[in-house]
């Protein structure tokens, strides 16, 4: 079930890759992909190059696949683990996404945070009381670690 | 005290892919923080390396863990990865404190190891032999110091270049990376080598992906260059204590496990919990064990309350005293009555609103209203005493009189002398039951005519069983498995080696709970949580890791029957699906909502939507066994029949089947096997499904303020009419009603150990939540993959205490639909 679905996602990214973000498997392991995403030009992470993990369970796509970033970056909805919090990815996610629609979605995660429901209280105080530092701060980092 | 560590070669590793063979190269690391590893050998299987290595500061409680990675693809962390050994140090060298002892100091012990899988799950396979000796403790500390530095700083070099190597475009950044790690003083020093081997694991990771990913920009090389992957004896708070390790599940929850007591927990540990601590936990869990009850069955958990309650029928006092009350509160009678009260009583509140009765006679309260109270009444030869019985204890039928069961398991009673049946039991008074919810008086009645069959009647003799207190788990597993069923019906007599105290209840509860925490202890892989909560447990369909594991189950299927049987409680709870599997019953997809929300919905989703051109699924699935993917056929040559919008129905119920029955069938059969020596299958089948899980675990007391504490709201404020209509239902019901609320609303009856403020949801923590939502005409809905009750905002509390109860009362007969 779940390979022949990701075999297909596999040949639909390949084909026709979603805007700025490319994603494939790790080594032979058709479970364990990697994927990055540049930083949307409207954003604080312009020019930086963002890595992510991905782990498809074998009972995908009835379970989310386990997304997380495995480069630092400073934003209210994703935590040092890397870990986002993202509905689509916990109880909103349907069997109708694919990978590439999930990376989208935190594509525009990072234009637009959410910082009413954040997993990183302190940023998402700053996000809300001031946007400058915020964004001076995610630059920093973008500088730093995704350049 | 010191030790030096010779990692000398491992053998027929996992070969991973067809046409190559690794690279490997052996990580050392001493309680997570001493990290030391081997060169790589090229292209073999059978490395040899023979390396030595020296650790400090090595207690009681030091674990060494070696890793076998595959240099070619050790480009992050755990990648390339072919198996781990951890070997407990004291194991091996013995009493580290005994250094005078000839016969161990500087004595070489050689060991080989299965090399085990880690939390991945990628196959593994392979030995590893190393050579352990202590170092005597006459080399002065400095001396020793000074040799760990240029250990550390050897090591630090070796695996930077080796990245440099690997991946030029980060050099520079690394080497100055790697010697600021050089310059720290030599206490970190060990730290900070394994911060850079960390650093080193995450160095390749933009390698890998210009590799993996088609469309990377070149700038992005060295992307990702973090040091925020911990090893597993570390977390973002720092180390864990000493002998404890941090893994993740199947389901990517984070449990911790003790390698000292042998035991996990979702909690982490910090370095000063004393032993105290967790025991004060236990104690907690413990007493709740105790407090649970049944109703209708005398002689249950609470036995001890409920001696002193036996109403003593030659006494000419009225027996209303503190501890009938709570025997009655236990058995649940406190709907409130009619007329006046008897003389000499009063009707109070608590401040809370709740009644409760003051007897100035005997100058003791109750929450029972005297006026409801099940009592039997037979007047004394005198006639002028009344000699009251509590139902519980209400003896056999009167002669000519036969209970029975109807095909819907539900009891009435014949009465020969007259050729008629009832409903009611002849021993209770007529008017006992009524304004009694139906289901209750089925529930009390069921265990009655349970206990009364044959089959379940206590044998003559004894049953004997001694226990180590630190062993209990093979202890028992070897002393029930030695006997016989016919053996086990006998009165039981369980001993706590070494300790004193005859068995008159307390200690075959304590030997039930104590088994019941070791045995079910997903430490064992026999069980795992299930992903709606941290606390329900299921199968786990990989116990097969254990080749014994199916001698195992028949031992545990024949331990639930014994509590049932002796009438003690275990200190477990099943995921929903498991006491229908008891019961055989047909497994249904409203089911897999206690067994994995999201899949739960997703396969709702699909029977919701049209899955033309969007799901591209065929009738089989995919199991993940030990890091092998394996396709199943959900029926016969199922991998080559697409699911359509016309046949995805069957498909979700093939796949039901699957994922909550067929993996684990094997396991259930011993089970049962073992459970039915004990307890007739034809019997058990008297309970639905909540019914047995409150045979098995009891009913525990709940606590209304608490769990009113801990309650969120949607839609409604804690003000509302509605919400002050809601607990004041709540609080009028029993035990068993609240119980049934609980399994209602959040699948299962239990409630987390430090209350209602930790109960769990399919995501992590949630509390209870009533949600303002459904016409008042309809009735309260639940969704317990989020602890959730649809209320509708009724009009008056009697149409809500109606329709919740209902509600509750519904549910039951979900297992017949």
């Amino acid at each position: 079930m779940s390979s022949k679905r990701i075999s297909k996602e596999l040949r639909d990214i390949e084909r026709d890759p979603p805007t700025s973000c490319s994603a494939g498997p790790v080594g032979d392991d058709l479970y364990h992909w990697q994927a990055s995403i540049m930083g949307p030009p409207d954003s604080p992470y312009a020019g930086g190059v963002f890595f992510l993990s991905i782990h498809f369970p074998t009972d995908y796509p009835f379970k989310p696949p386990k997304i997380a970033f495995t480069t630092k970056i400073y934003h209210p909805n994703i935590n040092a683990n890397g870990n986002i919090c993202l509905d689509i990815l916990k109880d909103q996610w349907s069997p109708a996404l694919t990978l590439s629609k999930v990376l989208l979605s935190i594509c525009s995660l990072l234009t637009d945070a959410n910082p009413d429901d954040p997993l990183v209280p302190e940023i998402a105080h700053i996000y809300k009381t001031d946007r400058p530092k915020y964004e001076a701060t995610a630059r920093e980092w973008t500088k730093k670690y995704a350049v | 005290m010191s030790i030096s560590v010779k990692s000398v070669a491992a053998e027929s590793l996992y070969k991973r892919d067809v046409f190559r063979s690794p690279d490997p190269f052996a990580v050392l690391t001493v309680d997570g923080y001493q990290t030391k590893s081997t060169s790589a050998a090229k292209k073999t299987l059978n490395p040899y390396w023979n390396e030595t290595f020296k650790f400090n500061d090595i207690n009681e409680n030091s674990v060494l863990t070696i890793q076998v990675f595959d240099q070619k693809k050790f480009k992050k962390k755990d990648q390339g990865f072919l198996g781990v050994v951890n070997i407990k140090i004291i194991d091996i060298l013995g009493d580290l404190n005994d250094s005078h002892s000839t016969s161990t100091k500087g004595k070489e012990e050689t060991i080989t190891r299965d090399l085990k899988r880690s939390n991945d799950n990628l196959a593994v396979s392979g030995r590893l032999i190393v050579v352990m000796s202590r170092i005597p403790d006459s080399t002065t500390r400095s001396n020793a110091t000074a040799n760990t530095t240029s250990t550390t700083t050897t090591t630090t070099a070796s695996t930077s270049s080796r990245s440099q190597q690997r991946n030029s475009s980060t050099g520079t950044h690394r080497s100055s990376r790697a010697s600021s790690t050089a310059n720290t003083n030599t206490t970190n020093a060990a730290n900070a080598a394994a911060q850079s081997v960390e650093n080193t694991l995450q160095s390749g990771t933009s390698t890998s992906t210009a590799a993996g990913a088609a469309t990377t920009t070149p700038g992005a090389a060295g992307a990702s260059n973090t040091n925020r992957q911990y090893s597993s004896f570390e977390d973002q708070y720092g180390r864990l204590p000493a002998g404890w390790e941090r893994r993740t599940d199947n389901f990517g929850r984070t449990y911790y496990v003790d390698h000292n007591t042998r035991t996990t927990t979702w909690k982490r540990p910090t370095v000063g919990q004393t032993d105290d601590e967790r025991n004060a936990n236990t104690e907690l869990e413990r007493r709740q064990h105790r407090g649970r009850t049944l109703p209708g069955s005398n002689s249950t958990s609470g036995s001890e309350n409920n001696v002193s309650v036996q109403v003593n029928t030659n006494s000419s006092t009225p027996a209303v005293n503190g501890a009938v009350a709570a025997a009655f509160a236990a058995s649940g009678s406190t709907t409130s009555g009619l007329g006046e009260l008897p003389s000499g009583w009063e009707q109070r509140f608590t401040p809370e609103g709740r009644a409760y009765f003051v007897d100035h006679n005997t100058r003791t309260t109750t929450w029972v209203d005297p006026r409801r109270q099940q009592y039997i009444r037979t007047y004394g030869p005198t006639n002028t005493t009344i000699q009251q019985q509590p139902v519980s204890q209400l003896g056999p039928l009167p002669s000519g009189w036969e209970m029975r069961l109807t095909n819907t398991a539900r009891v009435y009673f014949v009465d020969h002398n007259t050729k008629t049946t009832t409903w009611d039991d002849p021993r209770l008074p007529s008017s006992l039951d009524q304004n009694v919810p139906q289901y209750k008086r089925d529930f009390r009645r069921k265990v009655i005519y349970f206990r009364s069959q044959p089959a379940l009647r206590i044998l003559p003799g004894q049953c004997h069983i001694k226990v180590r207190r630190k062993n209990i788990f093979e202890d028992a597993y070897q002393e029930i498995m030695r006997q016989t069923p016919e053996d086990l019906k006998k009165r039981l007599m369980i001993k706590f080696d070494g300790e004193e105290g005859l068995d008159y209840g307390g200690v075959s509860r304590e030997f039930f709970f104590l088994l019941s925490h070791e045995m079910f202890n997903p430490f064992y892989c026999l069980f795992e949580y299930s992903a709606h909560d941290n606390y329900t447990i299921q199968i786990n369909p990989n116990s097969g890791i254990n080749p014994e594991h199916l001698n195992y189950f028949k031992f545990i299927g024949r331990v639930v029957g014994l509590g049932v049987f002796h009438r003690r409680f275990l200190d477990a709870f099943f995921v929903g699906a498991l006491y229908k599997m008891m019961l055989r019953k047909k497994v249904m997809l409203q089911d897999m909502e206690g067994v994995d929300a999201e899949v739960y919905n997703s396969l709702n989703w699909m029977l919701e939507n049209s899955i033309d051109g969007v799901l591209d699924l065929t009738f089989s699935a995919d199991d993940e066994r030990f890091g092998e993917v394996v396709t199943v056929d959900l029926k016969p040559n199922g991998r080559n029949i697409e699911v359509t919008d016309e046949n995805k129905k069957e498909y979700v119920e093939l796949f039901s089947q699957w994922k909550i029955v067929d993996r684990v069938q094997e396991q259930l059969k011993a089970f049962m096997d073992g459970f039915n020596e004990l307890i007739p299958e034809d019997l058990v089948t008297v309970f639905d499904e909540r019914e047995l899980e409150l045979l098995i675990g009891g009913i525990a007391e709940i606590d209304i303020e608490d769990w009113k504490k801990h309650t969120d709201y949607r839609g409604y404020q804690e003000s509302d009419e509605a919400i002050q209509w809601f607990w004041k239902t709540v609080s009028e019901w029993d035990n068993e009603q609240r119980a049934r609320l609980l399994q209602f609303t959040t699948g299962t009856s239990r409630i987390p150990v430090n209350g209602f403020k930790d109960l769990q949801g399919s995501d992590g923590p949630r509390r209870f939540t009533i949600e303002k939502a459904g016409e008042i005409q309809q009735l309260p809905k639940s969704h317990t993959c989020f602890n959730r009750v649809d209320l509708p905002p009724y009009t008056d509390v009697e149409s809500l205490k109606q329709k919740l109860t209902l509600a509750v009362e519904e549910t039951i007969g979900f297992g017949q639909e």
